[in-house]
């Protein structure tokens, strides 16, 4: 949209303050728990409004005290899987993961570096390695992009998804190097062919056997590499520190962030990000690059509001924690597969595209049909949400007419309910329609 | 739960009259009903229900412990001691006299239900109506309602009803209710009548009723003709055709439900165990049919007796002959999956080409038998994280001489084949070893355990050491090499006393209640957890829901089942022996 | 069309007015056609029948009069009086009545020697090939790309739908869109209506705009996908999986939802059905019969409800088998091997040459016709879609259909 272009980035960046021109409201908290977690109950939403905003993204920054040992616990409910080849059981365990997380920001960087280091079981066919990938991710999400990327073009998983187990001095893996350029760092047209040759030379000598990372250093190619204007006999970790020192990989990370947080409706202008770019090419610090984001006059911008459109775990999840229950993470899973969000299985390389293309003819009658059946009861998720419960619970703080009050939930927005409308159906309604659909 | 409580009160007391002799209540019963379970001696069922070792057993379950604690629960105790001190009797006494002249309940098509009560003591009743009766009306008049209940006159018997759905009445000592007033008056007509028109002298119930044996505590009676048109059940018969192995297990109990038009079940009832015994009239199964494979054709054939190994949890012993079966496989599972070609390309490779159907399948005598059981693990390496029981398969062979070295060569084969496999994946492969036990030379197949440390974590693997062993004319194959040393011996005592198979059975299983705990409680953790993600359960709750199937699986000492043809009719015979200490 | 129950106000954050709650006018939900197709010049549609295992082409298209025939299947080689005839030299298996009375009635006909350069023996890299329409690694199939391709033209339809309970193939894999498991119609049927209100503003919010356009549409569909499934076919179809599959793809052609090529298999997951090491004789026969019927039972139903002009169906396997037979009276793995093509748009009869049974690569039959000129023609010709932007090159069509 123009309004973005003709935005000041000293405004956009700054943190917001609420104001009588824009106040803190039901609204803004709702958008900042669908975008900084995976939505909120009516307590969160309630303490959001007395807490404000600072205080409020204080908490979802900050990584509670009891979170190190949640992820503890779900380490080892990972570990239970086992070492079979489907990664189905580990699918549901992230699920209920991201449900009951203290820190679901965290769970939403994982996603997204998922997508970005789209890595599928397809391929790797097995749950030990994707588990260790998925850990290894998450322990970065939120700190050195630095750091990630050097340990993920040494996981197993990774490289046996992208078919590199084997870096031989006489055969440079081209692909390896391709996409750690083109879809890792730079981006597509950042590079040119003779820079990927030279880049993929520093990686001989890395393979993947019995599972484990190997480096076999008489398969490394030791000679003088031209890379971006530098000569040397680099290994991977100088080329990867290359290929971060070139202002093309800040700013393709930012980019691709700010659609995942704020706006994935229309690119930003350079100007626009430009602070942001200089600052997270400084030291590839994730949790700063999310942080100002999250607390920017942007965010809680119309310019950003409703500007993504749910990915089918963020539609879902957002139904399961607005009813506070927990439902069957392993049949979730399955049903999520089917909109095309089969989490351990991106569609390729370049992970889920987003946007748009959740949206078709089909995809929207999955939508409703899992909708219909995380709150009807009856079926694989019977009896797990009850929203008459919630409705119960929060009936004399709400003190406003039933539908209103699940408008309020998951929309934060008024709404005049046909008369004589079930509960049932006015629930269905409300996250069956066009707005629930957007992040 | 005050409410159900008064109505089901209310039911069984309206007073009777003078103790009359009563036509049995199945000629009161119209004769197109589709279920009828009778509870003619309701007082043997009752005793082993009531008893003390039944009641401690209860209240080991978990959700009882929970439901004793809960208002509403305690509220209806405090109604039932209420009842005992105005009946100036305990409640076990109370039932057993309110119902001890039999129980009758029956289906009939439009939901039409009806229940039958005999009382034997019609006092108690009258007392028993009274105290309800005002109970009633006070609990009306507390909530400021009428008194809702009415009352006409049928063919000379009143008919009471509560809120003009149900409907009841009271002739003699008899209770008759009724789930809607046309299917009282239907009973009260049939009472009328002077010719026998009931169900009692309906052809079908009449064949039902004298299979079943005369001291059967209760019996059901079901008309399958009937039932069968309802689709799911329809659908449900026609599921068994899609797979393979579900049609060898199952073949001769879906033909025989596909055939029969009735089927009767007498209950039993002897000290701790429960015995059902079904019969069913598929008189028309058609030996040289494709079903027939698992059809006894002569007297004195059948399935072997099961076979006893130590730590055994299942055992399954079936009559099909493989070799009938397989050469039907165009009738019976007309589809070719993926895995059905699989597995002939890969016993193609094991028997070195030789015909599945006419060089192997037909050197197997007919029949099956399974056995589960618990394994050891060597303790110098620990044990796995999930532990899967051993399993074992064995068949006899029509001529060991010529086939034990084919049969040998195949298993060679595949375990040469799996490791050739799993080489190509990275992952360590199994060594063969051909040990002795009790002069029987067997082979076996272990994991390397070059890269394990002793943990009691080990990878699934550690659950399988198979083995191949090929006793006098048997051919064993186990899933551990324990198992197999079991099952020699186990063999070998057979052989010894000239086995006689179970006369026309062509299905036996029995399971082991306790055996089984043990492998569920070592598994506590996984199925834990498991549960967890599939039912999106707290690990709180998830653990209770296991705890309860394991308490459960603790009561049950044995279960037994048999199925077979006898004398033109399917017997199948269930008995469940409980263990209630 | 349900009348609109509700509407939502205050759809922004700081505008407290009331937006317009116009009641809802029906016209754009219709205008917005559901049976948008990506070309935009034509209704027709590809139903694509994947053979798994590899199917031995010979024992399919038997050529009878060869003594190569006879002579390298002892046990393989089929009665020359059970076959149904097709030429002086070729006959179809025994088992393929329908076939040969589709052949005859000119709505099937023969592609000989179709198959892949470079073509392997392992099952997953042959089908691999197959699936991406190409013999280098490519991160898509050609499905998935043709999905793609109608993304691309702004279409929020459904242009590919995958029916069979089989494992999502690689075929369907694409870089944007979702293509739909579609194995029964209820699966694409709404459990309870949708309502979305009234009409949102594209200029405010167009995500909202197109999300609320397409849950329109998809209603439509919905619709039209239950009651297409209501209508019972005259014609009897088979038990098979196959038949019951064919028979939805028919319901939803007759949805006429848009959906312009259905993926559906016979075979099943794994290595496959047609995978015949040993033992061939007895299972080949199983498979060709539940081909053979239930494509005649699904293109006579087609014939009846007069749709059988939009649609072509296309059968292909990996690869065909050895010439010889292995010892276990099965066959190994081979190479070309005939496509059959189905439909009332068909040129009929045997297209190309049959390859020659002497003159072969690693005891198996060389193609002359490369797999993706079938491709090309379905795209091309058949569909209306540039085959180029689907199979990344530009091959030769086949002249074979009647269009």
């Amino acid at each position: 949209m123009d309004t973005q272009q003709t935005l000041d980035p000293n405004w956009a960046w700054a943190p917001y303050r609420p104001s009588t021109e824009h106040p803190w409201t039901l609204a803004r908290a709702g958008h900042l728990y669908r975008r900084a977690a995976f939505g909120a109950n009516w307590t969160q939403l309630q303490q959001a409004l007395v807490h404000g905003p600072r205080k409020t993204i204080d908490g979802l920054l900050t990584p509670p005290a009891d979170l190190a040992a949640f992820n503890r616990t779900y380490d080892d409910y990972d570990r239970s899987v086992g070492s079979s080849e489907s990664a189905d059981e580990l699918r549901a365990w992230w699920l209920r993961r991201m449900l009951l997380t203290p820190c679901p920001l965290l769970e939403k960087m994982t996603l997204f570096w998922h997508s970005h280091f789209a890595v599928s079981n397809g391929v790797v066919k097995s749950a030990a390695f994707m588990r260790q990938y998925l850990q290894l991710i998450r322990s970065q999400a939120l700190g050195s992009f630095h750091t990630l990327v050097q340990d993920m073009v040494h996981d197993p998983a990774l490289l046996i998804g992208m078919d590199a187990i084997e870096n031989r001095k006489s055969r440079p893996n081209e692909s390896l190097a391709r996409t750690l350029i083109e879809d890792f760092t730079l981006g597509t047209g950042a590079a040119t062919d003779q820079d990927i040759r030279q880049a993929a030379r520093a990686f001989t000598g890395n393979f993947v056997r019995r599972g484990r990372f190997l480096f076999i250093e008489r398969e490394h190619d030791d000679g003088d590499k031209q890379l971006f204007g530098q000569t040397g006999p680099f290994t991977d970790k100088d080329v990867i520190s290359i290929l971060l020192e070139q202002p093309a990989t800040a700013e393709h990370i930012v980019h691709k962030v700010y659609a995942w947080l704020l706006n994935e409706a229309s690119p930003p202008s350079d100007s626009l990000m430009a602070p942001l770019t200089r600052s997270f090419a400084r030291d590839y610090n994730m949790s700063r690059l999310v942080e100002t984001m999250l607390r920017s006059n942007l965010f809680f911008s119309e310019a950003c509001y409703r500007q993504r459109i749910k990915c089918p775990v963020e539609y879902a999840l957002g139904m399961v924690q607005g009813l506070e229950g927990m439902v069957s993470t392993t049949q979730l899973a399955t049903d999520l597969a089917a909109l095309g969000q089969n989490l351990f299985h991106p569609p390729t390389l370049r992970g889920w595209p987003g946007k748009e293309a959740w949206i078709n003819q089909a995809t929207l009658i999955q939508r409703a049909n899992l909708a219909h059946a995380l709150l009807q009861g009856s079926g694989p998720y019977q009896g797990k949400l009850d929203a008459r419960a919630i409705l119960e619970k929060y009936a004399h703080t709400a003190n406003q007419p039933d539908a209103q009050f699940f408008a309020d939930l998951f929309l934060q927005q008024a709404m005049t309910p046909a008369s004589g409308e079930s509960i049932e159906q006015s629930l269905y309604d409300i996250v069956t329609s066009p707005e629930f659909n957007l992040a | 739960m005050v409410r159900q409580f008064l109505c089901l009160c209310v039911v069984l007391c309206q007073t009777a009259g003078a103790v009359e002799s009563l036509a049995p209540q199945t000629q009161w019963i119209p004769d197109n009903a589709v279920l009828c379970v009778e509870l003619s001696n309701p007082k043997a069922l009752i005793d082993m229900l009531t008893s003390d070792t039944a009641f401690g057993a209860l209240q080991k379950v978990p959700l009882y412990q929970t439901r004793n604690t809960n208002p509403k629960f305690k509220e209806f105790l405090t109604g039932v001691k209420f009842l005992e001190a105005a009946l100036e009797t305990s409640w076990k006494t109370a039932i057993r006299k309110l119902t001890g002249g039999g129980i009758t309940l029956a289906v009939c098509p439009d939901d039409l239900v009806i229940l039958m009560v005999d009382a034997e003591d019609a006092d108690l009743l009258t007392r028993l109506h009274n105290i309800v009766l005002t109970m009633v009306r006070t609990e009306a008049d507390n909530q400021g309602h009428s008194d809702r209940v009415a009352s006409a006159e049928y063919l000379g018997v009143t008919g009471w009803s509560f809120d003009g759905k149900e409907a009841h009445a009271i002739i003699g000592h008899r209770l008759i209710f009724a789930n809607k007033p046309e299917a009282l008056k239907t009973v009260l007509e049939l009472r009328a009548r002077a010719d026998k028109v009931g169900l009692a002298s309906q052809v079908r119930y009449r064949a039902a009723r004298e299979a079943t044996a005369p001291d059967a505590a209760g019996q059901v009676y079901a008309d399958l003709a009937t039932l069968k048109q309802i689709p799911d059940l329809a659908a449900a018969l026609e599921q068994g055709r899609a797979n393979p192995l579900a049609g060898l297990l199952f073949a001769g109990i879906i033909e025989s439900i596909r055939d029969a038009t009735w089927m009767s079940v007498g209950l039993h009832v002897q000290h701790d165990t429960l015995a059902f015994r079904a019969h069913l009239d598929s008189a028309n199964l058609d030996p040289k049919g494709p079903a027939g494979f698992a059809l006894p054709g002569k007297p004195n054939e059948g399935a072997l007796p099961n076979l006893s190994v130590p730590g055994g949890i299942a055992s399954l012993s079936f009559y099909r002959d493989l070799f009938r079966f397989y050469g039907a496989k165009d009738d019976l599972f007309p589809e070719r999956t993926s895995g059905l070609i699989f597995f002939e390309n890969m016993m193609g490779i094991f028997f070195s080409g030789r015909d599945l159907t006419d060089e192997v399948l037909a050197e197997t005598l007919p029949e099956i038998r399974f056995v589960v059981a618990q394994q050891q693990y060597d303790p110098a390496l620990g044990t796995p994280q999930v532990q899967i029981p051993a399993f074992g398969l064995i068949l006899r062979l029509r001529d060991e001489q010529t086939f034990d070295i084919v049969a040998e060569e195949a298993w060679q084969k595949a375990v040469g084949l799996v490791n050739f496999t799993r080489g190509q994946q990275g992952m360590p492969g199994l060594i063969i070893d051909r040990p002795v036990h009790n002069d029987t030379k067997f082979t076996m197949a272990y994991f390397s355990t070059a890269t394990v440390d002793k943990d009691t974590n080990l990878p699934t693997r550690f659950n399988i050491r198979p083995a191949i062993a090929l006793p006098h004319n048997y051919l064993i194959l186990s899933s551990t090499d324990g198992l197999a040393r079991d099952l020699i011996d186990a063999v070998t005592r057979e052989a010894q006393q000239a086995v006689q198979p179970a006369n026309q059975d062509h299905t036996l299983a029995e399971l082991n209640g306790q055996a089984l705990t043990a492998i569920l409680r070592a598994n506590v953790r996984a199925m834990v957890t498991q549960n967890m993600v599939e039912k999106g359960n707290t690990e709180e709750e998830a653990k209770n829901s296991i705890d309860l199937l394991i308490t459960l699986a603790q009561f049950v000492d044995s279960v037994k089942l048999s199925i077979g043809t006898h004398q033109s009719l399917t017997r199948a015979e269930l008995a469940l022996k409980f263990n209630l200490d | 069309m349900t009348m609109t129950r509700r509407s939502f106000l205050k759809t922004t954050l700081e505008t407290s007015a009331m937006m317009s709650c116009m009641p809802m006018v029906p016209d754009w939900l219709v205008r917005s056609s559901l049976a948008q197709d990506p070309s935009g010049n034509n209704d027709r549609v590809l139903v694509l029948v994947q053979l798994t295992g590899g199917n031995d082409g010979l024992n399919t298209v038997v050529p009878y009069e060869d003594p190569v025939y006879a002579n390298s299947r002892p046990t393989l080689r089929l009665p020359v009086s059970d076959l149904h005839k097709i030429s002086d030299q070729l006959a179809f298996h025994p088992r393929m009545a329908a076939f040969s009375r589709l052949y005859k009635d000119g709505h099937l006909s023969i592609l000989q020697g179709v198959g892949c350069p470079d073509s392997s023996e392992d099952h997953a890299v042959a089908l691999r090939h197959w699936h991406q329409a190409d013999t280098e690694d490519r991160q898509t199939g050609w499905l998935g790309r043709l999905a793609d391709h109608a993304r691309l033209n702004h279409q929020t339809g459904v242009p590919v739908a995958l029916v069979s309970a089989i494992k999502r193939p690689f075929i369907l894999t694409a870089q944007q869109a979702i293509i739909p498991r579609i194995d029964t119609p209820d699966k694409m049927t709404l459990v309870r209506p949708t309502d979305t209100g009234p009409k949102r503003d594209a200029q405010t919010n167009g995500f909202l705009s197109l999300v609320q356009e397409t849950s329109a549409q998809s209603r439509i569909m919905s619709d039209r996908i239950h009651q297409a499934a209501q209508i019972q076919a005259g014609d009897a179809y088979p038990s098979f999986a196959l038949a019951q599959n064919l028979q939805t793809i028919a319901k939803l052609i007759r949805a006429d939802v848009g959906v312009r090529v259905f993926f559906t298999e016979l075979g099943g997951d794994g290595f496959g059905g047609f995978d015949n090491h040993a033992n061939q004789i007895g299972n080949h026969c199983a498979l060709l019969h539940q081909l053979s019927e239930s494509v005649g039972a699904f293109v006579a139903d087609l014939k009846t409800q007069g749709l059988l002009d939009r649609v072509l169906v296309m059968t292909f396997s990996e690869f065909g088998r050895t010439v010889n037979e292995n010892g276990r009276r099965g066959t190994g793995h081979g190479a070309a091997a005939p496509v059959f093509l189905a439909g009332g748009k068909l040129k009929g009869g045997l297209i190309g040459q049959h390859p020659s049974l002497t003159d072969l690569q690693k005891n198996s039959l060389k193609h002359h016709t490369d797999f993706r000129q079938v491709y090309a023609t379905a795209l091309d010709t058949w569909l209306g879609i540039d085959s180029q932007a689907v199979l990344g090159q530009q091959f030769d069509t086949v002249d074979c259909l009647n269009v």
